[in-house]
Order: structure tokens, then sequence, then C-alpha cells
């Protein structure tokens, strides 16, 4: 029978690092999703994941379980997408060229419905407007459209009221739409 | 929130103000009104052990001096105007004038004189810690030595 | 603000499921009127399909075992005393605590401060009385200070020609420090 989360942060909290392990296995790609809509760069976001399950393990025994364990390894995993940022020196044009060949790489490994020369353009367009939006309302967003979060459960992992949530994705998408309707 | 946010700043503000208004150890401080000045006057000898329970309070100070023996004669507190001055009366036919002269980072300078009759025994000016003492000791008398505590206390 | 504005503000919110049911049916009557709104929800839906399709897409080839090897050399390899202490006071040391640390600080120093101006008799130089001038008028005077107690001490010894009391008893028992 398959173990809730809150059972294997118990086991990793008590030594037992396949239960860990378990729990990586179950959000790995959910993590490094967030964390590659934030960058907007692969290897970046693959080094920030492993370093948040890296980090999440450090910190295992201070969970209290008073969140939910996804709630909480999303919070590791913005802030350290966040630190990660202001560490960036990379230009805007770098950016560019970096989700350009995260897009190559998609058009050859996943069936793009997407994938004729218009789309093609959308997906830059949107690239370069999401890159445009600051930290904060980047973060709703991709936490949103990725997961589906709440705004309560958004609001928790960012630290902020539901209200402010709201707001945030809001603005976030009137901009978005501003820049791409054309592609629309 | 606002507010809240720039709490901490305002914190910092005050402390400044705060600072600049009340600080104790200061070179340019307002005088107080008066001192209030107090004379312990006490016999000490070394003829027997005794220490007089009324000077519990100066066990410590006394028992420094080494002698034996501890005996309150009198006790006389006044108050002083700056610059003006007042005569206290000492066992033996002596006085003592105590003269505040300034009020300057929590200590009294004050002037004393000690006479013997119409001679000057001794002439200091001491600054003392508001609410503190010294001892001016050693004048003879009855078989002992007299040992004046003098404290001041600005008001 | 007209109805559609209101309504195109809203609709973000509805597609989230965060309206409440009044308003959540006040959205779907009007969209399935107007044309207009509703092109805006699918230029909605679809700027978010796009962007979720991007990350899925490129979240399915991550494997986990080696993503897995990536975070257990993390955990294996042993770090040094400060980069632990780095990263405990980057998570503890944010900027609000710092921003009330400061002037906390200020606050307990000055306080600090006045407590040891105030408090009679706390240790230091400043409790002993300090002897500014003195004239024995030709006797011989010691000034002493003892340090258990603070206090400073003007002795007067007896001159040659005596006082009038006894003086004997009191010269040979000066006091001794």
């Amino acid at each position: 029978m398959e173990l809730s989360d809150s059972e294997l942060v118990k086991k990793s909290q008590a030594g037992e690092t396949s239960a860990f392990q378990e729990l990586v296995s179950r959000y790995h790609q959910k993590v490094f999703m967030v964390i590659l809509g934030l960058l907007r760069n692969r290897e970046d976001a693959l080094e920030v994941a492993q370093e948040t399950f890296f980090r999440a393990f450090r910190k295992i025994n201070s969970f209290q379980g008073g969140s939910s364990f996804y709630t909480w390894i999303y919070r590791i995993a913005v802030n350290m997408s966040i630190d990660a940022q202001r560490r960036q020196k990379r230009n805007p044009l770098d950016f560019r060229e970096s989700m350009d060949d995260v897009m190559a790489a998609q058009n050859e490994v996943a069936k793009d419905p997407f994938a004729d020369v218009h789309d093609k353009e959308l997906r830059e367009k949107l690239n370069r407007a999401i890159n445009d939006l600051t930290p904060d309302h980047k973060a709703v967003i991709v936490l949103r459209t990725i997961e589906g979060l709440s705004y309560k459960d958004i609001g928790e992992i960012l630290g902020c009221s539901e209200g402010t949530v709201m707001s945030r994705l809001h603005y976030a998408r009137k901009k978005l739409q501003d820049k791409l309707r054309a592609f629309l | 929130m606002k507010l809240l946010k720039k709490l901490p700043s305002l914190v910092l503000l005050f402390s400044a103000l705060l600072f600049s208004a009340e600080r104790p150890g200061g070179t340019a401080e307002k005088n107080p009104q008066s001192v209030q000045v107090t004379i312990r006057t006490i016999l000490a000898g070394n003829k027997a052990d005794e220490f007089d329970a009324k000077l519990k309070g100066m066990e410590q100070q006394l028992k420094s001096l080494k002698y034996r023996s501890y005996r309150s004669l009198k006790d006389d507190s006044k108050t002083v105007p700056w610059q003006g001055s007042q005569t206290f009366d000492i066992p033996g036919g002596r006085t003592l004038t105590v003269a505040p002269q300034e009020f300057q980072d929590n200590r009294i300078a004050v002037k004393i004189r000690l006479t013997q009759g119409e001679k000057p025994v001794v002439d200091t000016t001491v600054k003392i810690p508001n609410k503190g003492n010294f001892i001016l000791g050693g004048p003879a008398h009855e078989g002992g030595v007299l040992v004046l505590s003098i404290s001041a206390a600005a008001q | 603000m007209n109805n559609c504005e209101t309504i195109r503000d809203s609709i973000g919110s509805w597609l989230d499921g965060e309206l409440s049911p009044s308003a959540s049916e006040s959205v779907r009557l009007h969209l399935a009127a107007c044309s207009d709104c509703s092109m805006a929800r699918q230029q909605l839906e679809k700027l978010q399909l796009v962007l979720k399709d991007q990350l899925v897409a490129q979240a399915a080839t991550i494997d986990f075992m080696p993503f897995w090897r990536g975070v257990q050399q993390r955990i294996n390899q042993k770090r040094a005393w400060h980069e632990d202490l780095f990263e405990w006071s980057r998570g503890f040391l944010t900027a609000p605590r710092i921003a009330w640390a400061v002037p906390a600080l200020i606050v307990l120093l000055l306080a600090l401060f006045s407590l040891d101006s105030y408090l009679p008799g706390r240790g230091g130089r400043d409790s002993f009385a300090s002897v500014e001038s003195i004239d024995a008028h030709g006797r011989s005077v010691a000034l002493l200070r003892e340090d258990q107690t603070k206090t400073t001490v003007i002795w007067l010894y007896q001159d040659q020609e005596g006082e009038n009391e006894t003086a004997e008893e009191a010269a040979k028992s000066g006091p001794t420090f």
C-alpha cells in the first residue's frame, strides 16, 4: 500500500533515506517545473531543484506538519529560485537562447500540438513576457498554472494573503495578455 | 501595513531623539536646585571590640580602617544651596563647612573646610558621586579618632 | 467600469475556481452571452495551456535516478562549517529581522548606558570620590582608596604639637589599609 506524504516524512525524520527518496520521486518533476518557470533556464533549474531537495533533507526534522509537504517543498523551491535569480549574471539575450534550446528539445521529444511557426513565435514571446514580470508575479503565475494550487496554498508558499495572490495573478495575466494579444 | 514597515525606522529615530535629549553623562548639564549634605560623625578606637548597630550600612567601609570599635556620635543632614554653604558642628570644638560648587557627570564638587576653633585643619575640594560619600578622618577625640562620613545628594 | 470590464477582471479567478457560487454563476452567464468576453476567456486559457505545456514537456525529460544521484551526492558531501553557518544565517537573518535588530540593539545600548549612570555604587573608576585639591595646613595627610567598597579616605595625621584631645592613643592606632 502506498504510504502518504506525512508517513514518508515521519520515516525520513527517523533516518530512513529510502522514504525521503520516495518523496523526491513523487515531487521532483513538479518542483523542477516550478523552478524552470521562474528561472527559464534548464541547467540552472536542475541544479536548483536538486539543491532544493538537499535543503529539504537537511531541514526535514524542522518540518512540523503544520502545512502539507508539497507546500513546504514548493516554499523552499521558490525561495531558492529567487536567490538564484539574484545571483544570475546572464543578460536577457542569454535567457531567450536558453529557452529556445528548451523549446527545440521539446519539439524533438514531445508531441507538440503547437508545432507550427505561429505557436513557436508565441512561445518565444511568452518567455520574454514572463521574464519581464517581477519574481513575485512570476511565482504566482507559475504555481497556479502548473499545479492548479489554490490561492490559499499559493499564499502559504509565498508568505502572503489570498488577496495578494489574487491581485498579483490578475496583474500578471493582464500583462501577459496585453503583450501576447496578437498571438493568442 | 505601511506603518509597520516604517516601524524600525521610527524606532531608530525615537532612539536618536532619546539619546540626544536624555544623556546623563553630558557636559552641559542643568544644575539641580540644591544639595542634601549628610555628615555622620563616628568615633573609632582600639580599646574594645564594638560595632554600633546604627552603622550597619557602613560596616564594610569602616572596617577597612582596621579599628576595633566604631560608635556613632551624631548624624546631621542639611540642605545646602548651590554656591552657598552650611556649617556642621563636629565634636571637640570643631566645625565642618560644606559648600557645593558644581554638578557635572552626575558628580557633586564640594569645598570642605574643617576647623578646630578658629584654626583651619584642612581645606579640600572633592568630587563626590551623586548619592555617594567619602571619609574624612583622623582628628583625635576621647581616646580614639573621629571618622566623618560626608555624603551628598543632588535635589 | 462597465460590466464586460468587471467580468474580464474576474475571468482568471473564475477559471481558478476561487469565486463565490453567486459571482461564479454571474460570470458563467455573461460569458455564454458575450462573444468578446468569451474570446478573452479563450485567450487566457490558451496562455495558461502554452505555459503549462512548455514546462510539463521539459519536466518529462527529467529521469528520476540521475536526479536522485545528484541529490544523494549533495547529502553525502561533507560541508565546511562556515557553509553551514552561512546557510543558517541566510535563513535566520532575514531583512525584516535585521531591520528590527538594529534599532532594538541601539535602544538596549542606550538603556545600559543610562543604567550605568543612574545606579549608585556600580563598579568602575567613577564610583570613587576624587580629591581635586587639598591643603592640610602643614599637617601630614594621606589620600587612600579602598577598592572593595570604592571608598575614598582623607586621613589627617596628628601634628607634632598634638591637639587638645588625648592624641597618643589615636596616633598609635592610625588606620592600616
